[in-house]
């Protein structure tokens, strides 16, 4: 397809050069012919007069045998095919030619015909018409041109044969020239601009197929082999942006696409699965809900059956709270699967610890794992859903044993107080526009929030617009999509009053900003232009940071390869091969997330691994009768 | 002598058949058992118990169906759906067809005890029967 095209547009380009040089060369042929012959015409007229001059005084004092010889002479020159001089009455009476002398032409001939083509013969003839082309018997070109011998008074005066004075012509001298000379010069410059226009024709097709490949075909055999990665399902390929022109311009907008179109698989890859877990977490629901319904229906009511056997009731109550569990387990994976808000109460975070390392020390003891629990006992209560926060530390320290394996190692669980910065941290709980308007909108949740929305401008676009509600988070949802770095305008969606204000600039890039109202404390402000991450809640940078609670766990273990460090929170990842779900780190994340809290990890091949969980002391305190209402809407 | 029945347990899978009958058994009540939709509404105890206990998953017929069917047999008797696994959705069209309460398996004996006894204090008259202990 390629060769085609390059091929297509040299031959098209070659076409033209050989129509246009064709004409032009035609036309400076044309030209030069005529300058030729009009040089040659000058020459012949010349030679003519001359002639007419130089045998002027044998003709009048009629040297006869002069003349002729005088003619055969100027006959025999180069160029000159022919010299005659003719009487009135058509007889030649000399000519270069001897064998001709005597012979009588009709005066309708081609020589005569100027003048007697009509009955009356003209007596002067303009000088164009003198001149004649014809084919001599060679087929050559011969050029005729004729001179009248004029009468004149010293031809009737004189006193050999005196002419009537009444004649005004008394005969014509012919004299042919041949235009072989001319005809060979005219065709050898045809030819040599033929050759010329040849090789101007084939060099300009070779220079214009090389630019094309250089210029075309190589950036688009790289697009088209780009493409057909593309199609085989690799979205890693890249274009070399090789020229500034249309053609890098169409390489880079095919980079920055395959770049979003790996987002947005990304994106649709993480949704598959949450809906793969969901539908997993369905069926094991249903399926996994009917068996513990029998163990946890008998073993209870063993339990009760057996109040007189202390030994046997302490198990049974552990089969009991073990199913419970896995109850709690099944339920939390179908929360992760439809995410449910946690059931927040002030939780002591130690507690938890020490419960998820009660569940696992048998197991650990027995695979040669040491666990230290360095806990700090001045914890502020954390407003938590234990029972999450526990499934969360079970799933890390499970994940702690894995690593250490068979050889034995240490994991410390440890918790402490710590402050968390204002970003990330703070959410908002109300919103007003300008003309204080309610902007929250509890139907639309971000990190478990209820966003804010606003009215966004976007070109001639105009959509809803839902800002996180929290400090230096920027998961906005946007209604419409918008070009990275476009200025947008923002609205409230119920009155319509703008947004943006006059008096701040973002500070990282210089767009203007717009702002919400909150109880909180003043304006919130972001930046317009979009992608731009920037914002600024002065009450939140105003408060600093608050107290949080970090549980870390940490382990002597292999560590997690730099190359799986980035994917181990995404659903079904795992490094565990078939005894992984990998779903622990997701639903711990989940949880987390829900929580408004972080996970952290840092790992080291070799050396182990470290997962920070830290949740924050004041986030959810129902502080304001917002606050107080999502909760109710959380347990509702 | 024609047996009375208190409670009629509709759930495909015996073991939680089985468990059920033997809490509420001990318990004192007299407790029936049927495993899908069919078997249930041929049960002679379909008409004449006082509660029915109806997972919504069954092999035969769909849960609300049989729920319906059920209500419709005796509008006046309480029926406690016991489910593995409900939407929302699924639970609120539950609620709709007429269902006392929802008992989300996997519960423990006093759990099921606790939703057996508030159905029947709530819908049985007072004196009808008197309770077992």
């Amino acid at each position: 397809m390629r060769s085609r095209l390059g091929t297509q547009v040299v031959l098209g380009v070659a076409l033209t050069s050989v129509l246009t040089l064709g004409a032009m060369i035609a036309f400076v042929l044309r030209a030069h012919r005529a300058a030729l012959t009009g040089e040659l015409h000058r020459v012949a007229d010349q030679l003519g007069a001359t002639i007419k001059t130089a045998t002027h005084d044998d003709m009048l004092e009629n040297r006869r045998d002069r003349l002729r010889r005088q003619i055969e002479a100027l006959g025999r020159q180069e160029g000159i095919q022919s010299v005659r001089v003719y009487n009135k009455e058509g007889r030649i009476v000399f000519a270069s030619d001897p064998a001709e002398t005597g012979r009588a032409v009709d005066k309708r001939a081609e020589a005569c015909y100027a003048c007697h083509a009509e009955d009356r013969p003209l007596e002067r003839l303009p000088t164009p018409a003198r001149f004649r082309i014809f084919r001599g018997p060679d087929g050559e070109r011969l050029l005729g041109i004729i001179h009248p011998v004029q009468n004149e008074p010293s031809c009737w005066t004189a006193s050999c044969h005196a002419h009537d004075p009444e004649d005004t012509v008394l005969g014509v001298l012919d004299v042919t020239v041949s235009l072989a000379q001319v005809d060979r010069n005219i065709a050898s410059s045809q030819r040599r601009m033929a050759a010329l226009a040849a090789v101007a024709i084939a060099a300009s097709a070779f220079i214009l197929w090389w630019l094309i490949r250089r210029l075309v075909l190589k950036p688009v055999r790289a697009l088209a082999a780009g493409t057909r990665r593309v199609a085989e399902g690799d979205l890693t390929a890249t274009v070399p942006v090789a020229a500034r022109n249309e053609l890098g311009e169409l390489a880079r907008s095919f980079n920055e696409m395959t770049v979003r179109l790996a987002e947005a698989q990304r994106q649709l890859t993480q949704a598959d699965k949450l809906a793969s877990v969901g539908r997993l977490a369905a069926g094991m629901a249903h399926e996994i809900n009917n068996p513990l319904t029998g163990v946890l229906t008998y073993a209870s009511f063993l339990l009760k059956r057996c109040e007189s056997d202390p030994a046997l009731r302490e198990d049974l109550e552990v089969v009991v709270r073990e199913t419970k569990r896995c109850r709690d387990i099944v339920k939390g994976l179908l929360d992760f699967a439809r995410p449910a808000p946690p059931r927040r109460v002030p939780a002591d975070l130690n507690d938890v610890a020490r419960r998820a390392a009660r569940i696992l020390m048998n197991q650990l003891a027995l695979n040669r794992v040491g666990l230290a629990l360095d806990l700090a006992e001045d914890l502020p209560a954390v407003p938590a859903d234990a029972n999450q926060i526990q499934q969360v530390l079970v799933n890390l320290l499970v994940n702690a044993a894995d690593a250490i394996g068979e050889e034995g190692g240490t994991i410390r669980v440890s918790t402490r107080l710590v402050r968390l910065p204002p970003r990330g941290n703070r959410p908002i709980r109300s919103a007003r526009c300008p003309k204080g308007c309610d902007l929250l909108d509890v139907a639309w949740r971000i990190g478990g929030l209820p966003s804010i929305r606003v009215l966004r401008r976007c070109g001639d676009q105009e959509a809803a617009y839902h800002l996180d509600p929290t400090y230096g988070r920027f998961n906005h949802r946007a209604g419409a999509p918008c070009e990275e770095g476009v200025l947008a305008g923002f609205e409230c969606p119920r009155c319509r009053t703008a947004l943006v204000v006059p008096d701040v600039r973002c500070d990282s890039c210089g767009a203007p900003a717009f702002a919400v109202s909150t109880v909180e404390g003043g304006r919130v402000l972001w930046c317009t232009r979009n992608g731009c991450h920037w914002s600024r809640w002065d009450w939140a940078e105003a408060a600093g940071e608050e107290p949080g609670v970090e549980i870390a766990v940490e382990d002597t273990g292999r560590g997690i390869a730099a190359s799986d460090l980035p994917h181990v929170f995404e659903p079904f990842f795992t490094t565990k091969g078939p005894r992984g779900t990998g779903l622990g780190l997701s639903i711990s994340w989940g949880i987390v997330n829900a929580h408004g809290g972080t996970i952290e990890v840092w790992s080291e091949e070799g050396r182990g691994s470290r997962f920070t969980v830290r949740l924050p002391v004041g986030a959810v305190a129902p502080a304001s009768p917002a606050a107080a209402a999502d909760a109710a809407a959380a347990r509702a | 002598m024609r047996p009375r029945w208190d409670v009629l347990v509709v759930d495909d899978e015996e073991v939680v058949r089985s468990g059920v009958s033997r809490v509420l058994s001990e318990a004192g009540y007299e407790v029936a058992t049927a495993a899908d939709g069919t078997a249930a509404l041929a049960h002679p105890a379909a008409s004449s118990c006082r509660l029915v206990l109806l997972d919504l998953m069954l092999p035969d017929r769909s849960g609300i169906g049989l729920l319906e069917a059920l209500r419709e047999l005796r509008p006046d008797r309480p029926v406690v759906v016991i489910t593995g696994y409900a939407t929302s959705e699924s639970l609120a069209r539950a609620l709709e067809a007429g269902a006392a309460s929802v008992l989300a398996k996997p519960f423990d004996a006093a759990e099921l005890l606790d939703a057996v006894r508030t159905a029947l204090a709530e819908t049985a008259p007072a004196g009808a029967r008197r309770d077992p202990p």
